[in-house]
């Protein structure tokens, strides 16, 4: 009965600790919602939605990289580079050619940093973080340091279909946006292909001796990160309709800290894209809500700093704590406390 | 970012190996191997050296040129000397230097009312103390380095921001005397013989007092065992959580002094001094062969980095190449040395990174 | 366990809902109209008497305007050094043609609601902002300043939260001026009256705005290279530190003075032009390498930030006792007017941060009043030289 009843707690637990991030989520949003002057109507909400777009679209990608125990440092500048290329292009070839060379392009950048990374065994730290260089490089160098802009009817028009709320909250940018993420999540848990990345990022040794070819796998989610993060930008920058060169500087950081705080950790083999989906709403919830309320980016900052931490050193306590109690049955422990104890109340 | 294992089965007896692997090694790899970080230096001069006596550059060779150089990127060292300790540990990186630069340097400015030692001392522990932050989470609690040390940057960040409402403070503004302000003023123009800056001294010091660290004492021994193989140094009786965290305290000193050079350098205390110095400092150590799966490299390997930047930096500079190229091969170059260096290792069977 | 998540989800799905169907109503009702005599006491308001920090006048209005010679028909097939090919940049709003743009109320401007969207925080911002903020206490108007920390993701978004609000005015500094046209059609479209400041934006969204008022970076970086000519003896080699790519100052405070001065003094020579981030140390290796390989070439060099980029400028001069080399530079930071009190920086552009957000919202309040406004409204142009720079302490940021 009472092994039962530790049993139980520890469920609640692991149920909060697993679905921590919608909980952070409801708490964030109803704070919001109930003190955040002029939040809670569509049009408020609607933007919200917009603009989580481009980095939930990115994250995907982004955790998969995590998921399979890697690090891509190049999603930022891959989100430029598809912008300006997709832009650039639709001059002499329009968008029909455009977007999906720029998506392409989002992907060739993806397959070489996977390669690198899987077949010539460099740290993937060292390869994005290069690549970052080279690209930001590649960026200025193509457009001559000057931005891009598209102000013809028919860029304007498709900016502002991709912009235009058919429904309450959705526009068809953002529908673009979840539909991957409802794919990427569904790929990733129910198929085996999606499956195996999780092997792969959880003991690359296992799988290599299960029979997944762990450097296909690897390459895979390096080109999938690029893809997203093209889709991400060139969607961006139609929404713009214009380019800047620097327009996805932003977004490293922010996805890094939203996939952690989604509960995708590190060290690989752990974590979900809709979770990380979920976090993005959440500090996207926060920063609106934060502007709403007339406060400057240095409270955003440091919110987001200190919800990161706190995030991290759960995670990381906890962990703490199991190698802690490795091996140790709390439930016999009891056990012995309470034959003492039955011990003690009969001797006196 | 497990490292791939796969190849770790096939070394058996590194010693009995070495020799006929060896072989393997293309002349490159053989090169960087024996010459380490100070071969790919070499040919840089060399090639400058080259390019001059071809007249393509001129002015390459001279004392004022080298020395150029060693003071274009003597705050560069001081910050990835420090830093090397995080990566030597096997933790990667310490994105939180930039925001510890900018809030010692703001901190210093604020206290320069105090008086110009006073000023130094309280924000040199305020730097410190961030790093205290780090050494307890990754150390003791295993946080992520990156992402803590990414976390605490933000919150550093903010708190700057908060404090200072957006502002920049100025330190001939702040200071209570003019002695205080000059003082301050000459942590990065004072110049010994006329030539050598403040900093560069303060970069050699740094140097020896961190060669010694890590290969005279104790503490880089274990640090050594820990940044290799966490778990052998923990089961041999090392205390990993206390070297783990004295790793982070030494990359905050460093980035705590390098902050005051900063802000000396442009004389406002804002909290966007240093940005940019996290991943230019990582470019620095990887380049200098230390590797990022931890205990492997040196500090003088890591200074070898920090001129190569400034070589490379110089004769693109010389030979005339745009802004915007120099990123394109600032980028390939860092893939390219750091690949061919990892595989040479690899085939020595030294590295499974 | 799960069942109490679930539950707790689905209740918030449900407040989402009801949210959403009430939420018709939310939207602010516009300010409310027009108060007896508003338009004359608002006419009477002077708020020339305003002095800046650095104890200027705020606003300085008039004067100054250049005249606009007539655009080439493409001006992109001249070759970079003529003047005409930045023509499209350098006065682009000057040939707009205006669309869809409100109608002023005419009914002065006491008591409107302005929402300011800045481009990011930095010093600047913090004093353009204190500008705005005096000029409209002087109007008693209620301005709402946001910043979107150089994000562009973020400044379109708070450009849907300002359109949301429903405001008198929006006053918007774009990120970069090829975004500006999109943004700027946004807001007209929602039927906003938009004011673009500080950046000069893509000529297309001139349409969609009432002006734009700023700097004349490109006419302040003609009389500063006449003046730096002047002082080379309209010869030698000089070298550009750029702006970061991307905006107009990356090309006005570079191809500004390489095209004015391919015709007034052609005898000078582009040496070198790079762009090294607004980093001391990263200049400094810049300019050595240049005095490395340039040597006594190097006569002048004109840089596009007065205070981190001309700092490491002077720390290569100095290391390599160079005092000849004259530099100009985009002002006027605190660091930079210290260096031209040394006697150091030679000229600097009287670059004014308040001026910049108070004429914004001065020029909003002469619509509310029903003024005539032209399409663009520029801040006085001033070079500071060692002469007048005690005018122009204590500095602003």
């Amino acid at each position: 009965m009472r092994k039962l009843q530790i049993k139980d707690k520890q469920q609640l637990i692991s149920t909060i600790d697993k679905n921590r991030i919608f909980i952070l989520f409801g708490v964030i949003f109803l704070f919001m919602a109930l003190f955040a002057p002029r939040f809670m109507n569509v049009f408020n909400l609607t933007t919200i939605m917009r603009t989580m777009s481009l980095n939930a679209t990115v994250a995907i990608g982004f955790t998969l990289i995590l998921v399979i125990g890697q690090l891509d440092l190049s999603i930022g500048t891959i989100i430029t580079f598809a912008a300006v290329v997709g832009l650039g292009l639709k001059e002499s070839v329009g968008f029909g050619l455009s977007v999906p060379l720029a998506v392409a392009a989002g992907g060739v950048v993806g397959l070489i940093n996977g390669i690198l990374v899987a077949k010539a065994k460099i740290n993937s730290f060292i390869v994005t973080l290069g690549m970052m260089t080279v690209l930001q490089g590649t960026i200025y160098t193509i457009t001559g340091g000057n931005s891009i802009s598209l102000s013809t009817p028919d860029a304007f028009a498709i900016s502002d279909w991709l912009a235009e709320m058919f429904f309450p909250l959705l526009t068809p940018r953002v529908l673009i946006t979840i539909i991957l993420v409802i794919l990427a999540s569904f790929g990733m848990r129910r198929t085996r292909i999606g499956r195996n990345f999780y092997m792969v990022g959880g003991n690359s040794q296992t799988a290599w001796l299960a029979g997944i070819d762990t450097d296909r796998y690897t390459i895979a989610a390096f080109v999938i990160s690029g893809l997203t993060a093209a889709v991400g930008g060139i969607l961006f920058a139609m929404e713009s309709a214009a380019a800047t060169l620097n327009m996805g500087n932003s977004s490293l950081m922010y996805v890094i800290s939203a996939t952690i705080i989604g509960g995708t950790s590190m060290a690989g083999g752990k974590g979900g894209v809709f979770k990380t989906f979920v976090a993005v709403l959440t500090l996207e919830v926060l920063y609106n809500g934060i502007i709403l309320f007339g406060l400057g980016n240095e409270v955003k900052i440091f919110l987001a700093g200190v919800i990161l931490a706190a995030v991290i050193l759960y995670e990381a306590y906890t962990s703490y704590r199991r190698e802690k109690v490795l091996g140790q049955r709390p439930e016999l422990m009891k056990e012995l406390e309470r034959d003492r104890e039955a011990a003690a109340a009969s001797s006196s | 970012m497990t490292e791939q294992k796969t190849q770790h089965e096939h070394i058996v007896q590194p010693e009995m190996q070495l020799d006929a692997r060896a072989v393997k090694l293309n002349i490159f790899s053989k090169f960087l191997h024996t010459l380490g970080i100070y071969g790919i230096a070499g040919l840089f001069v060399i090639f400058g050296i080259v390019l001059q006596v071809f007249g393509v550059i001129n002015g390459f060779l001279s004392v004022q040129n080298m020395l150029n150089i060693v003071d274009a990127v003597a705050l560069l060292g001081i910050v990835a000397v420090g830093m090397a300790f995080v990566t030597y540990s096997g933790h990667y990186a310490d994105l939180s230097a930039p925001t510890t630069m900018a809030l010692t340097g703001i901190v210093c400015v604020q206290m320069l009312r105090y008086g110009f030692l006073p000023a130094i001392l309280i924000s040199l522990a305020v730097g410190i103390s961030v790093g205290l932050l780090n050494a307890v989470a990754i150390g003791k609690f295993k946080a992520n380095p990156i992402i803590w040390t990414l976390a605490v940057s933000y919150v550093t960040l903010g708190v700057i921001r908060l404090v200072w409402v957006n502002k920049q403070i100025y330190p001939d503004v702040m200071a209570s005397s003019q002695r205080a302000s000059d003082l301050f003023d000459a942590i990065y123009r004072l110049r010994f013989f006329g030539k050598i800056a403040l900093p560069v001294i303060i970069l050699i010091i740094l140097i020896i007092i961190y060669t010694l660290l890590m290969t005279r004492t104790q503490f880089g021994a274990q640090l050594k065992i820990t940044g290799a193989a966490r778990k052998a140094a923990k089961f041999s009786g090392i205390n990993v959580e206390r070297i783990i965290g004295a790793a982070f305290l030494v990359s905050a000193v460093s980035a705590a002094i390098g902050g005051l050079v900063v802000t000396s350098l442009s004389r406002v205390g804002a909290w966007y001094n240093g940005a940019g110095y996290d991943f230019r400092a990582v470019t620095a150590i990887v380049i200098g062969g230390m590797t990022l799966a931890g205990g492997r490299g040196s500090i003088i390997g890591v200074v070898g980095g920090v001129l190569i930047i400034g070589l490379m930096n110089n004769i693109m500079t010389l030979l005339g190449i745009g802004t915007f190229s120099q990123d394109m091969i600032r980028g390939a170059i860092f893939i390219i040395v750091v690949g061919v260096s990892a595989k040479s290792l690899r085939s020595l069977g030294r590295d499974d990174a | 366990m799960k069942k109490l998540v679930k539950l707790l989800f689905v209740g918030l799905m449900l407040l989402t809902a009801a949210g959403l169907v009430f939420a018709g109503g939310e939207a602010e009702e516009a300010a409310s109209g027009a108060v007896e005599g508003n338009l004359e006491a608002s006419l009477a308001i002077d708020v020339s008497v305003l002095t800046a920090a650095d104890g200027q006048p705020l606003i300085k209005l008039g004067g100054q305007t250049r005249p606009v010679p007539e655009r080439p028909a493409d001006p992109s097939a001249l070759p970079e050094t003529d003047p005409l090919h930045w023509w499209d940049m350098e006065f682009a709003g000057w040939n707009s043609v205006k669309t869809n743009i409100p109608e002023s109320p005419k009914d002065g401007a006491i008591g409107k609601r302005i929402v300011m969207i800045v481009h990011g925080d930095h010093p600047w911002t913090t004093a353009c902002s204190n500008g705005a903020q005096k000029v409209a206490d002087a109007y008693d108007i209620d301005l709402k300043i946001m910043s979107p920390n150089w994000d562009l993701a973020v400044q379109n978004q708070m450009i849907d939260q300002a359109i949301n609000e429903r405001p008198d005015m929006i006053l918007l500094i774009p990120l970069d001026a090829k975004t500006a046209p999109q943004q700027a059609r946004k807001i007209n479209r929602a039927g906003v009256p938009l004011i673009l400041f500080n950046t000069l934006p893509s000529a297309e969204a001139m349409d969609y705005a009432i002006a734009w008022t700023g700097p004349d970076d490109f006419g302040q970086f003609r009389i500063l290279s006449r003046l730096w000519a002047d002082a080379l003896g309209k010869e030698g080699g000089v070298a550009y530190v750029q702006h970061a790519p991307g905006g107009s100052p990356y090309f006005a405070r570079c191809f500004g003075p390489i095209s004015e001065l391919s015709e007034y003094a052609p005898e000078i020579t582009v040496l070198d032009k790079q762009a090294p981030g607004f980093e001391a140390d990263k200049t400094m290796q810049l300019v050595s390498d240049w005095l490395t390989r340039f040597g006594d070439e190097l006569k002048g060099i004109c840089a596009a930030d007065d205070s981190a980029q001309a700092l490491g400028i002077f720390e290569a001069l100095s290391k390599a006792g160079r005092e000849d080399v004259i530099v100009v530079a985009a002002g006027n930071s605190k660091v930079g007017m210290d260096l031209v009190k040394d006697g150091k920086l030679y000229a600097i552009t009287y670059q004014t941060a308040e001026g910049d957000g108070a004429l914004a919202v001065k020029t909003a309040a002469d619509w509310f009043n029903g003024l005539e406004i032209e399409p663009v409204r520029y801040l006085p142009q001033h070079m500071i030289t060692v002469e007048d720079v005690e005018d122009f302490y204590p500095p602003q940021w």
